[in-house]
């Protein structure tokens, strides 16, 4: 195909920054609030740590405990948190401080996590339709460490798929989000995650999680197949990958999902072995012909750290990229194989790097294809602006929207809040004032 | 001679094929080779023989390693070879006592999936535990050999004016070596390779169990230029490591195993028979009773894996596996439910399937322990869950969690050694740590709980040896977490830690006056 040049990326990038909406005071708060803790490592770990414990914390005075007893471990306090640590001492300053941390995190949840049930997400997931934008929804939940679990999370999947079905039938037609040149898209779209539908992922034994997965997904497959939903399968850690890829290609192999549903699966491009397995991806769509083709939703990996982590801990490389150009590079190279792929895939950019997204649409526009004939993907909370700029510019976006209670989306939250507070990261180079060439050169 | 600094051999990813595949090709060029011969070596003498017999415990009729038994005698005249030896080896540089260590790792390493194995059909270690022992083997290798070369350094003593002090630690002489079955490479390789390291001639033998696993550590010291003389293996049963115990040119004996043989080991090694010019140093390492506390506070996500993970991998037969559960009142119904439910997800099969996680125990007496305890846990308590599918071939246990016992109940005191499992809901942490201040043990501890000040409280009040918080109790790693337990669990030494090469020497101060005449010269 024609090479993508940085001009375009570029003016493109100019154009969606150009539509980013102006920052509302609320969300402005926030951003300070991270900000601090992404500048002082051991405010950001008493942060992550609290946010953490909120919902195991029986009282707002076991709260305030907790808090003080976090806080405690920072060395270089600013002002308003020492004042914390002598509400602390008190039993009625613990109760006011309680309440007032318990509301902080309770706000901050908020806006990552829409709601606590997918019907109560109805509102949220109709505006955004209005706004020209479509959702994925993910149902947060606790581990899943028993066979009952993985039931109850299965049994939340299927009411979810008719849930979804009933809130976006009613909604006036919207041409840019149910149509690609290959043909139409489903409105209803839920993403699962194979840890939740099983309590068996082994790293070291891939089969037994698979086997195990696998009645449950199938079932779930059923179900979107007669609502005529899409079920997008999650990746997770390294550790899970290959039972899912696995799992994921096989069923979709089965004779009777070949008409459907749609369905898909994620390419994470911090994976230093993501090229091999986007040609597996690529050539068994290209081999198993479906109504539907496979869509591959391309990530940078949101358990990086985790990663490393464990590959330090053991001795190991770590299987991603430990240098972040690394990982944007291989998006865009990775980005360019999906669209080269269609129509055997259908490619979604999941990305809140202006200067990946700006590069997918150069990268769209120098194939000849029409622009609608990729799909681009944000998390709620983190891409909202980006979202808004690109349905204002026409672009199909998509924003996953996890639903759940706050116990339930805890681990999640806290993954979102590392990713936002990560000094690298794009948003926050951004909020610095870095200047637009800068974000936009390539990586 | 100075050696790059020490990091953990990386167990292997498992997570991904080729590793496995590795496993099983190490397999592979087992099995034909089985049963392998385990020798007794005694000096440069080699005897074969097969009146001792492994067992593979998934299939009893099996036989693993052949081995002659061999007698009191026989120890006798390993010891001999190894008091005679002891002058030289003592004599030997650290540097190259250090270099033959670092040579035996290396021959472990070249092997390490035929030994892993090894170890899978000897012991019925698990494919991921297998390895680790293999990998702990080496660390203990590589680990003491670094901390022999500091400690030849001597230590610094207070220097003043027409006085030179120095300290030394020298080699104490003969160690028997005493060791388990259920780390049957990763266990004997540390006591012995401690042992050698400091100047020691040893005399290992090995559990009677496992005597292939203990050819192995023994074949790769002399593979790694360790002298013949400077370590004999003697397979053998208890009348052997008596005699080695009892035997007065023994200077130092290292045993790993249970509270009652370690304890009649401590008393016999107290005599000083005529003739005996030393006192026997004693290191043990025993049985735990190891309890996990979980605070209302605990995340239930991570807390139930681990716990199920510390007490039922390997069937419980880790020191350091956990035995009771002490979970706040306040989430106690929940977090029984999801062990519960836990339970039943372990792989219970051969321990050569990945992904198995309860593999059968050691032998039939093993089982029948592990099944008198659970009847009696069923009488005195209440059996939550308790696996369904257990092999019949093999000395399966079912994976067990009763709760409901009286405190004076054996079920919450004895060490059961196999998957069994107890929780009692407490009113809080202090209660907990209470009912942990109760047990004559106090080897490994767990602790699940978000709040800082609770875990600093509580890591000040509990005796245990080592404490894990909010993660599994087991898997100790050498330089990470040296590891040893206090009170009746053991001698109070840290196996992979930085002092325990100091209970296999003695340290020898010199003092010289360099006044003369007044003069410092």
């Amino acid at each position: 195909m024609t090479p993508v040049a940085d001009a375009d990326v570029l003016e493109i990038g100019r154009t969606l920054a150009a539509a980013l909406p102006t920052r509302r005071s609320l969300r402005a708060l926030d951003d300070k609030a991270m900000g601090l803790a992404s500048h002082d490592a051991e405010l950001r770990a008493a942060l992550f740590r609290f946010v953490d414990v909120v919902p195991a914390c029986r009282s707002l005075d076991d709260l305030a405990r907790h808090l003080a007893g976090f806080l405690d471990e920072v060395g270089d306090r600013p002002m308003p948190l020492d004042v914390a640590m002598r509400m602390a001492n008190s039993k009625a300053g613990r109760a006011t401080l309680g309440a007032a941390a318990a509301a902080g995190v309770r706000h901050m949840a908020h806006r990552f996590i829409v709601a606590e049930t997918p019907r109560d997400a109805e509102r949220i997931m109709r505006g955004l339709w209005e706004d020209g934008v479509g959702t994925s929804v993910d149902l947060l939940g606790e581990a899943t460490v028993t066979s009952a679990e993985a039931d109850g999370y299965a049994a939340r999947c299927a009411e979810a798929l008719d849930q979804l079905t009933r809130v976006y039938a009613p909604l006036p037609e919207r041409a840019a989000l149910e149509a690609d040149s290959i043909g139409p898209i489903a409105r209803a779209n839920l993403s699962v995650k194979v840890s939740a539908l099983t309590p068996l992922l082994r790293p070291d034994a891939p089969e037994l999680g698979k086997s195990d997965a696998a009645p449950r997904l199938r079932d779930l497959l059923r179900r979107a197949r007669e609502l005529g939903a899409h079920l997008h399968i999650d990746m997770e850690s390294f550790d899970s990958r290959e039972a899912i890829t696995d799992l994921v290609l096989e069923l979709l192999s089965e004779d009777e999902f070949r008409d459907g549903p749609s369905a898909g699966i994620v390419l994470q491009a911090y994976l230093v072995d993501s090229p091999a397995l986007c040609d597996r991806i690529t050539s068994w769509a290209a081999e198993h012909p479906r109504a539907h083709p496979l869509s591959v939703r391309l990530v940078k990996g949101a358990y990086w750290d985790h990663e490393i982590v464990e590959a330090r801990q053991h001795g190991w490389t770590a299987p991603v990229f430990e240098v972040k150009a690394q990982s944007d590079r291989n998006f865009e190279a990775l980005t360019v194989r999906l669209l080269e792929a269609r129509p055997h895939v259908r490619p979604m950019i999941a990305s809140h790097n202006l200067r990946s997204v700006a590069h997918a649409i150069a990268a769209n526009a120098a194939t000849g294809a029409d622009p609608r004939d990729v799909e681009f993907q944000v998390l709620r909370g983190l891409g909202d602006d980006l979202q808004h700029a690109l349905a204002h510019e026409g672009y199909r976006v998509r924003t996953y929207c996890p639903v759940g209670d706050l116990v339930a989306g805890m681990a999640y939250l806290v993954r979102r809040l590392l990713e936002n507070t990560s000094n690298e990261g794009f948003l926050m180079l951004q909020a610095e004032g870095h200047s637009l060439e800068e974000l936009l050169s390539a990586p | 001679m100075t050696l790059p600094a020490f990091v953990n051999e990386p167990i292997l990813e498992l997570r991904r094929r080729d590793a496995r595949d590795a496993l099983e090709a190490g397999m592979a060029r087992l099995e034909p080779k089985l049963p392998i011969k385990a020798p007794a070596l005694i000096g440069r003498d080699r005897s074969d023989g097969d009146a001792l017999v492994s067992t593979d415990p998934g299939n009893p009729d099996r036989a693993i390693a052949l081995a002659p038994l061999c007698t009191a005698n026989d120890a006798k005249r390993a010891v001999e070879v190894a008091a005679t030896a002891a002058p030289a080896w003592a004599a030997t540089p650290a540097a190259d006592r250090a270099a033959a260590l670092v040579r035996a790792a290396a021959w472990m390493r070249e092997r390490r999936h035929e030994l892993a194995a090894l170890a899978v059909r000897e012991c019925a270690k698990p494919w991921g535990e297998a390895d680790a022992d293999v990998a702990e083997a080496i660390d203990f290798l590589e680990y003491y050999a670094r901390g022999a070369l500091a400690l030849d350094r001597g230590a610094n003593l207070l220097q003043v004016p027409g006085e030179q002090n120095t300290m030394r630690y020298a080699a104490r002489g003969v160690c028997a070596v005493i060791a388990p079955w259920n780390f049957p490479v990763a266990i004997p390789c540390g006591m012995t390779a401690a042992a050698l390291a400091t100047g020691n001639t040893v005399v290992l033998k090995p559990a009677e169990q496992s005597p292939g696993c203990g050819a192995m550590v023994a074949e790769a010291l002399r593979a790694g230029g360790v002298p013949p003389e400077a370590i004999s293996l003697v397979p053998g049963l208890g009348d052997v490591g008596a005699a080695l115990v009892a035997d007065p040119r023994v200077h130092t004996i290292a045993f790993t195993g249970s509270a009652p043989v370690g304890l009649e080991i401590l008393k016999r090694a107290a005599d000083v028979p005529d003739g005996q010019r030393h006192i026997k140093r004693v290191v043990a390492e025993l049985g735990g009773k190891n309890c996990v506390i979980v605070d209302g506070d605990a995340d239930l996500d991570d807390a139930v894996p681990a716990i199920v993970r510390s007490a039922f991998v390997y069937a419980g037969q880790k020191c350091s596996a956990a035995a009771r559960v002490l979970v706040h009142e306040a989430i106690a119904d929940t977090l029984l439910e999801r062990v519960g439910g836990a339970l039943a997800t372990l792989q219970v099969g051969q321990a050569d399937a990945f992904g198995t996680d309860v593999p059968p125990v050691i032998e039939r007496e093993a089982q029948e322990r592990v099944a008198r305890f659970a009847q009696l846990a069923e009488r005195e308590g209440r059996i939550v869950a308790r696996h369904k599918e257990v092999p019949a071939a093999g000395w399966f246990c079912a994976p067990t969690v009763a709760t409901g016992l009286p405190p004076q109940s054996d079920v919450l005191t004895e060490e059961i050694f196999g998957p069994l499992l107890t929780v009692e809901a407490v009113r809080d942490v202090d209660d907990a740590l209470d009912r942990v201040d109760g047990l004559r043990q106090a080897l490994t501890g767990g602790l699940f709980c978000r709040n800082p000040r609770t875990v600093e409280r509580v890591a000040a009040r509990t005796p245990v040896g080592n404490l894990y918080v909010n993660r599994h109790i087991t898997g100790a790693m050498v330089g990470r977490q040296p590891f040893g337990g206090n009170r009746l669990s053991g001698t109070g030494t840290k196996a992979g830690g930085p002092d325990y090469l100091l209970q296999f020497v003695e340290p020898r101060v010199v003092t010289e006056n360099t006044v003369r005449h007044g003069l410092v010269v």
